[in-house]
This record gives C-alpha cells, sequence and structure tokens, in this order.
C-alpha cells in the first residue's frame, strides 16, 4: 500500500517538468532575441527607404514587405515547437513520459501584477515627462525597462512557485539590466535591439546549462 | 467540533486512497499526461496504476485516450471537468480540517 502522498511536491514537480529541460528558456530567447532585432530594424532609416523604393517600384501593397522580419520572428517561434515536441519524444522524455503542460504556469495574481509593472513603469515614465525631467526618448525607452521589470517579474514568481532557482536568477538579473538600459543613452530602435539580445543571451545561457543537466539525467534513465 | 468530523466523513472516499490522490494531483497540474510520466512521477508499478485509473476512469473523474506511438501502445490521461471539481473540493476540505487541528 502506497503512504500518504505529498500532493504540493507532485504537483510542483509535474508543473516544473515543462520548464526543466530549458526548451522553454530557447524558444523565449529566438522571440526576444529575433524580436528586438526586427524591431531595430522596423525603425533603421536604411530598412524604412528600402520598403519605401519597393512601395513606390511596386505599389502600396509592397509596403507590406516592412512586416517580413515580425511574420518571420512567429514563424521562427512557432515553429521551435514541433521541434521541441520531436526532441522530447525521442530523447529528454523518451524515459520519463510525455506531458501536456496546463496553459497557465503562474497564478492569475502574478499576470496581474506583471501587468501593474509595466502599465506603472509607463504611467512614471509619462509623469516625469510631464514634469519636465525626462525627454520623449526616456518614455519610448520605459516601454522596453517595463516590459523587462514584468517579464523578470513573472521568471522570478515562476522560480519561486516551480522552485527552479535559475528562473529567479533569471528574473532578477535581467530585470536589473533592464534598468540599466533605461539610463543609457539609446534610441529606441537601438534599445530594443540591446533589450532583446541581453534578454536572448541571459535565456540562451539559462537553456543551455538546463538542457546539459536534463540531457544526462534522459541518458542515465536509458 | 461536529462540523469538522462530518467533513472528514465527507471526504470522497476515491480521491482520498493515496494512489488515486496522487494521479489527480498529477492530472491536476496538467492538461494531460501519459502513461509512462504518471508512473514515473507517482512511482506506482504499472498494475497497480492501471487498476487505479480504472477506478477513476469509472468515477467519471478521469479521461483515458489509448492510441499508438509508433508501434507502441500509448495511453494518454487527462482529469474531467468533474475530476478537477472533485480534487479541488478535497483539497479545500482538507485544508479545512489542518486548519481545525492546528486551533
Amino acid at each position: 500500500m502506497m503512504s500518504e502522498p505529498d500532493v504540493h511536491q507532485l504537483i510542483q514537480k509535474t508543473r516544473r517538468y515543462e520548464f526543466a529541460d530549458g526548451l522553454r528558456d530557447l524558444q523565449l530567447a529566438v522571440l526576444l532575441g529575433l524580436g528586438g532585432a526586427s524591431a531595430w530594424l522596423g525603425f533603421e532609416p536604411g530598412w524604412m527607404a528600402i520598403v519605401g523604393n519597393l512601395a513606390k517600384t511596386y505599389g502600396r501593397w509592397a509596403a507590406w514587405v516592412g512586416l517580413l522580419p515580425m511574420v518571420l520572428v512567429l514563424l521562427a517561434v512557432w515553429g521551435m515547437l514541433p521541434l521541441m515536441n520531436i526532441l522530447r519524444k525521442r530523447w529528454l522524455w523518451r524515459e520519463s513520459g510525455m506531458v501536456k503542460p496546463s496553459r497557465w504556469a503562474v497564478p492569475r495574481r502574478v499576470n496581474v501584477l506583471t501587468a501593474v509593472i509595466m502599465v506603472g513603469g509607463m504611467g512614471v515614465s509619462l509623469g516625469l515627462r510631464a514634469l519636465g525631467w525626462a525627454d520623449d526618448a526616456f518614455v519610448l525607452r520605459m516601454i522596453w525597462a517595463a516590459t523587462g521589470w514584468g517579464f523578470g517579474y513573472t521568471l522570478f514568481a515562476m522560480g519561486r512557485q516551480l522552485a527552479l532557482p535559475r528562473y529567479r536568477w533569471l528574473g532578477a538579473i535581467g530585470g536589473f539590466i533592464s534598468t540599466v538600459l533605461l539610463f543609457l543613452p539609446l534610441r529606441f530602435g537601438q534599445s530594443s535591439l540591446a533589450f532583446g539580445l541581453l534578454w536572448c543571451v541571459l535565456l540562451v545561457v539559462s537553456g543551455v546549462l538546463a538542457l546539459r543537466h536534463a540531457s544526462s539525467a534522459a541518458k542515465k534513465a536509458q | 467540533m461536529a462540523d469538522e468530523i462530518k467533513a472528514i466523513t465527507n471526504l470522497d472516499r476515491l480521491v482520498h486512497e493515496p494512489a488515486r490522490l496522487a494521479i489527480m494531483a498529477v492530472l491536476s497540474a496538467c492538461e494531460s499526461a501519459d502513461f509512462a510520466y504518471l508512473t514515473h512521477a507517482t512511482g506506482l508499478s504499472k498494475g497497480n496504476l492501471s487498476a487505479q485509473l480504472s477506478k477513476l476512469e469509472d468515477a467519471g473523474y478521469v479521461a483515458i485516450a489509448k492510441g499508438f506511438k509508433g508501434k507502441y501502445p500509448n495511453t494518454v490521461c487527462s482529469l474531467t471537468p468533474a475530476g478537477r471539481r472533485a480534487f479541488e473540493s478535497y483539497q479545500k476540505q482538507v485544508q479545512a480540517l489542518a486548519q481545525y487541528l492546528k486551533k
């Protein structure tokens, strides 16, 4: 007969399963890295001129080419899902079994607080601008800084919820770096690129470390 | 006092049994899980897991989809809305009892 199970631990273990192998980190790294790069490209005068020339030559519809980088980012992130599934089925989860995760990884209050942090950050920057203490560039940089705080908080909360210390570190470091970006003299496009690349590097490091660990665990299980 | 004793006697026996409680705890934390994951997470033997899953399926708490993964059979389990409700109400009852015992 089985002894009384630790319900909390079983729930935590199952929720953690989706994130423990690091593949989600790598997917997010692609989203943020390519997303930041495409936002930067969208505000680059050279790219804008190319799109403008295309529209002049081939008609107004050619201006849609300007959205191509964004579409490619979404395709890359979406395309990673079947790839992750194959890696898990054939390698990482082959012995330990497959799980379809819940739609929400964190409780609703974490999502609400994340939204409050992001909107609050924007509100503060607009308030500072109204008082004449900040310029338009600061307000635009705040879009990324507040996004970084919100995302960092979500990761930190996930780290606590799922007992994954690497997410706590990731959230804290990412949130701090996002704050530094706020005070650098960057234009909006440049701050998008810096934001995307910094988060991308952090997530790749975290993902690769977790993947190495998961890979050796999978090898042992075989 | 009488209410708390009532709560103990009103606990859903189907969920309260340790093996089934472990299965429902795992399934409550995801949309679905296959048989291999359930054995891995709960530590139950295949035979025991299969028997407990059948009981939960008969009660309408768990939905079981049987298929094939290549040449091998693959069983995927998930909690039904009734199963999720039963697990949540069981947890609430247990928490209330624990709080009462702390007093």
